[in-house]
């Protein structure tokens, strides 16, 4: 009989464990169009709901009159803010400890703010409806700037006029939110003061939007007989969703489901909670109906979490030799009319100090000062990490512009200053303790693939042949290295409106030896069903292909913080291993009075325990599974089930190094890609392929908010980038071929080793792209430019170093 | 946004000026205009019908005018609000002179633009608001000529 056994080779495979390219299992469904979404979800008698939207970005409200718009055919309901000012709803509470309007109260503070709600049969009857909703408004003054902002007389936020203490400390004038300061302010002006060499620099990074393809959404469903609210949303946090609705409703807990169905894309935008949520909820209330909310891509664009918008000053100081002595960095964040960044509640700029990069800074100071304007509220982590792209962004430029002092290399500037592969665990000058790395040798195998030597070579031709007349393009090489801070938690640091950022999964193996595992993350793309399904593979001895991935049900699932800051495979991806691992520790007692032998006197091996010494003798999980729930065994109850509450120890930092190499035409601004290589290190790799996917992906989005993606304003607070003719979304036709590389240094706390993958690519790419459009004018003076790089902004930078002339 | 351009309009001066002034002719002239009503003379009314782009809308809105000037100067300010679809608000100055029986009109007109309108349309806006004024002085022209005759 064991002649028919499978050899070890051979059962590993069948696994589809760690390290196994599997084809994603949601794919199938995805593309044969039946996946799904919210806007998928169609309920008997359902109303449609519709936003009124302030065109002014700063007015007061005078009157608000619904008389024709109810007197359509079809209106069921327009709530104002009076209407929900009773149920106390009018406002919410944000992420950042501040307040936002759910619908406007007295006065508008942003273009696009929702000013009434329509409630109609139809989606296009409350289109119409919501036209003929007369709004009488009386025009403010606009302030978009935020330094601006800080000296006007004109006060945005009349709620919190005269509240001198914000949410994260004191308020230094009438439109100020807070100002956080990380590291040793002293010492660091002391290093700069004394430096041999200071590089200075001040730099904006662009507000921008994540621009998921599918828009935010709802569905709300009061079941006014059982008391029961089902909510569908496009959640990247479920479970706090839940929490937020029960606290501010007042409905209990366990008498509110909310569900995310399968989500087009997040990357940040779908963490926090909308007006729309908030206003089908009250309205299926009201009307005892289920009330849609689907925004628009307008809305999308102009409403809904924007990212960045960090204007950020920098001083590095060096030695003669280029060995980094100090940093320091402050920054003007303008957080738009309400503070509804998605950070953990310590950290109003995320972990925007993690600004002293992949390296070894003595001392470092970091202030950053939040600001209101009348700009749409938001400042999500846009696939990052929470504000981690601004803080790579910041010092990879820095880095470059240190370079340019020195009158040297960037590649070997970042060399002699990288953390040392025997400094880890390393703690930074601004507090971070990196759990591993070894970044040296991901740099020398990245320069050596690419032959930057030959590159730089070619470059200096290149500006001859340039300076000679014999080209009109110019050849950028830009370089990136990038640590990462991902896996948020641990929950003594970390939390989101007091909630600890821990995750969990639980499992449930079947008698047959199948099994379901439920964890409290939420996939919008990443392929958790096929990833989390391999790890557990590799912990209990089921194929991946026999268990099943459910998440986003907060009747069914443990309880979770989401899918964001690239944290469901450090955290609940732990708390798979670690449940799988109660399963296993269940099993080897079964296995063992199975066998006739001591717990101890068996071993797991692959899919199955054997007895130590004697592999012939053994029980597979398929056998232990049955067992479980069809033999009486004594001392262990029946059943074979875990769960997993994991609050990681740390975060883990994965990292990487990237080359871009690009061609210019300084005659018309276009820049091409000629080669683009990423190498990153995320530790153990569960599936090699998705991560290619995630890397492919990541890339993508930042050569987007590099080259030309933004959210713009005018003077008077119109969005000027509203629609996907403006905000730049890349196609085929943008993007280039991607060459992409792998190092293995496993996370040391991680129960696998793995670090976290999907947003390295783009916290990398920005600063690669960005260094390469800026490196291929260093010969001709360029210090730095603002993003984004589209072409006229490249065409102005050649024409203003007089390359036209 | 800034407009201008010069109009040869073939009638006198002083026609040209007493057109101009006359809401009916005004309300005949204007692109999509479905009311115009003359509260004093120097204060107007009107409700236009604006397509630019993808925006449809319904403006209302009030022009104040300032003859002081007059008759070969005058000057406007106005504003109109389209609901969703945004509001505009802006002003113009305008010359009048006449040689030969032939009046020419300069104008410069500064607009600024708000909303879905300035989201959506802000790539059409000049080139919409030189189509609607080169119809209106068309439209005009033809009617003070055929007055003429």
């Amino acid at each position: 009989m064991n002649d028919m056994t499978p050899d070890r080779e051979e059962r590993s495979a069948n696994l589809k464990g760690l390290g196994c390219s599997r084809k994603r299992v949601e794919d199938a469904r995805f593309t044969q169009g039946k996946g799904n979404y919210v806007d998928d979800i169609k309920l008997p008698d359902m109303l449609h709901g519709d936003f009124v939207r302030s065109p002014y970005a700063h007015a007061r409200v005078v009157s608000v009159n619904k008389d024709a718009a109810l007197a359509l055919p079809g209106v069921v309901a327009v709530l104002t803010a009076e209407d929900l000012a009773p149920l106390n709803l009018h406002w919410m509470p944000t992420l950042a400890g501040d307040k936002q309007m759910v619908l406007a109260d007295g006065k508008v503070l942003f273009q696009g703010q929702e000013v009434a709600f329509v409630v109609a049969s139809d989606r296009y009857v409350a289109a119409d409806a919501v036209e003929l909703v007369e709004v009488e408004y009386e025009e403010l003054e606009v302030i978009t700037d935020p330094f601006e902002a800080l000296k006007s007389d004109v006060v945005l936020r009349e709620d919190l006029e005269g509240q001198t203490e914000g949410a994260h400390g004191p308020r230094k004038h009438h439109n100020h939110i807070f100002t956080w300061e990380q590291g040793d302010e002293a010492g660091t002006n002391q290093v700069l003061d004394n430096a041999e060499v200071v590089a200075e620099e001040t730099m904006y990074y662009h507000r921008t939007h994540p621009c998921p393809l599918e828009t935010c959404g709802s569905v709300a469903s009061m079941d006014k007989v059982n008391g029961k609210l089902t909510l569908w949303g496009t959640f990247q946090a479920p479970h706090v969703v839940r929490t937020v609705a029960s606290l501010l409703s007042g409905i209990e807990e366990h008498n509110i489901r909310v569900v995310s169905p399968d989500i087009g894309g997040g990357f940040g935008n779908k963490v926090g909670v909308y007006p729309g949520y908030v206003c089908s909820i009250v309205a299926s209330i009201v009307t005892g109906k289920p009330v849609k909310w689907v925004e628009d891509r307008m809305e999308n664009l102009m409403s809904t979490a924007f990212a960045r918008d960090y204007h950020m000053t920098g001083k590095i100081s060096a030695t003669k030799e280029g060995k980094i002595t100090g940093l320091h960095c402050h920054v003007t964040a303008d957080h738009g009319g309400f503070d509804a960044c998605a950070d953990p509640t310590k950290f109003p700029a995320g972990f925007m100090n993690i600004c002293t990069g992949s390296y070894d800074i003595p001392v470092a100071y970091l202030a950053v000062d939040g600001v209101y304007t009348n700009k749409a509220p938001g400042g999500v982590s846009y696939r990052c990490s929470f504000r981690v792209t601004e803080a790579v962004y910041f010092i990879e430029r820095m880095i470059e512009v240190l370079a340019i002092e020195l009158d040297m290399d960037a590649a070997e500037l970042r060399r002699i200053n990288f953390i040392k592969k025997e400094q880890f665990p390393y703690t930074a000058a601004l507090g971070w303790e990196y759990d591993s790395g070894d970044y040296h040798t991901a740099w020398d195998k990245a320069l050596e693939t690419v032959d930057y030597e030959g590159l730089r070579a070619e470059q200096a031709e290149r500006v001859a042949a340039f300076k000679r007349g014999e080209t009109r393009k110019l050849m950028g090489v830009g370089l990136s290295f990038f640590t990462e801070i991902v896996g948020a938690g641990p929950v003594k640091n970390c939390d989101i409106l007091g909630m600890g950022m821990f995750d969990s999964c639980e499992i449930r193996i079947h008698p047959t030896g199948s099994a379901i595992a439920r964890l409290g993350t939420i996939s919008q793309g990443q392929g958790h069903a096929t990833t989390f399904a391999q790890i557990l593979a590799s912990e209990i001895g089921i194929s991946a292909d026999s268990i099943t991935i459910e998440e986003g049900d907060t009747d069914t699932a443990p309880y979770g913080l989401g899918t964001y800051g690239s944290r469901s495979t450090p955290v609940a991806g732990a708390a798979t291993a670690m449940a799988g691992r109660k399963i296993r520790a269940k099993a080897q007692m079964i296995a063992a009075y199975l066998l006739e032998v001591h717990d101890d006197d068996v071993e797991f091996d692959i899919d199955r325990f054997v007895v130590k010494g004697a592999p012939e003798r053994f029980k597979t999980m398929k056998e232990i599974a049955y067992a479980a729930y069809n033999q009486a065994i004594p001392g262990i109850e029946p059943g074979l089930e875990a769960v997993s509450y994991y609050d990681p120890p740390n975060m883990t930092y994965p990292f990487g190094a990237y080359v871009c190499v690009m061609d210019i035409d300084v005659d018309t601004g276009v820049p091409e890609i000629r080669r683009f290589y990423a190498l990153d290190d995320c530790g153990t790799r569960i599936n090699p392929m998705i991560i290619e996917g995630q890397v492919h992906g990541g890339l993508t989005e930042a050569l987007a908010v590099a080259l030309g993606q933004e959210i713009a304003y005018d003077d008077m607070g119109n969005v000027k980038t509203g629609t996907l003719m403006d905000f730049f979304l890349p196609t085929a036709w943008e993007v280039p071929n991607y060459e992409t590389d792998y190092t293995v240094t496993p996370s040391p706390h991680h129960p696998i080793g793995a670090k976290g993958v999907g947003e390295s690519p783009h916290v990398g790419g920005v600063p690669c792209f960005s260094n390469a459009v800026q490196d291929a004018f260093r010969a001709f003076g360029l210090r730095h430019t603002n993003m984004p790089h589209d072409h006229w902004r490249i065409w102005q930078t050649a024409n203003g170093l007089g390359l036209h002339d | 946004m800034e407009l201008n351009d010069e109009i040869t309009i073939n009638a006198p001066m002083a026609r040209v000026y007493e057109a101009l002034n006359d809401p009916e002719i005004l309300q005949q002239c204007i692109p999509g205009c479905e009311e115009l009503i003359k509260h004093s003379d120097s204060e107007l009314e009107a409700k236009v019908v604006l397509k630019i782009g993808p925006v449809k809308a319904r403006f209302g809105g009030n022009v104040e005018l300032d003859t002081s000037g007059a008759p070969d100067a005058f000057s406007l300010t106005g504003q109109g609000s389209g609901g969703a679809a945004g509001y505009a608000k802006g002003g113009a100055d305008v010359t009048l002179s006449e040689a030969d029986g032939v009046t020419t009109l300069t104008y410069t007109a500064k607009v600024d633009i708000g909303g879905k309108l300035a989201q959506l349309g802000s790539r059409l806006i000049q080139s919409t608001a030189k189509k609607l004024a080169g119809k209106f002085f068309k439209s005009f022209g033809e009617v003070v000529d055929s007055v003429d005759a």
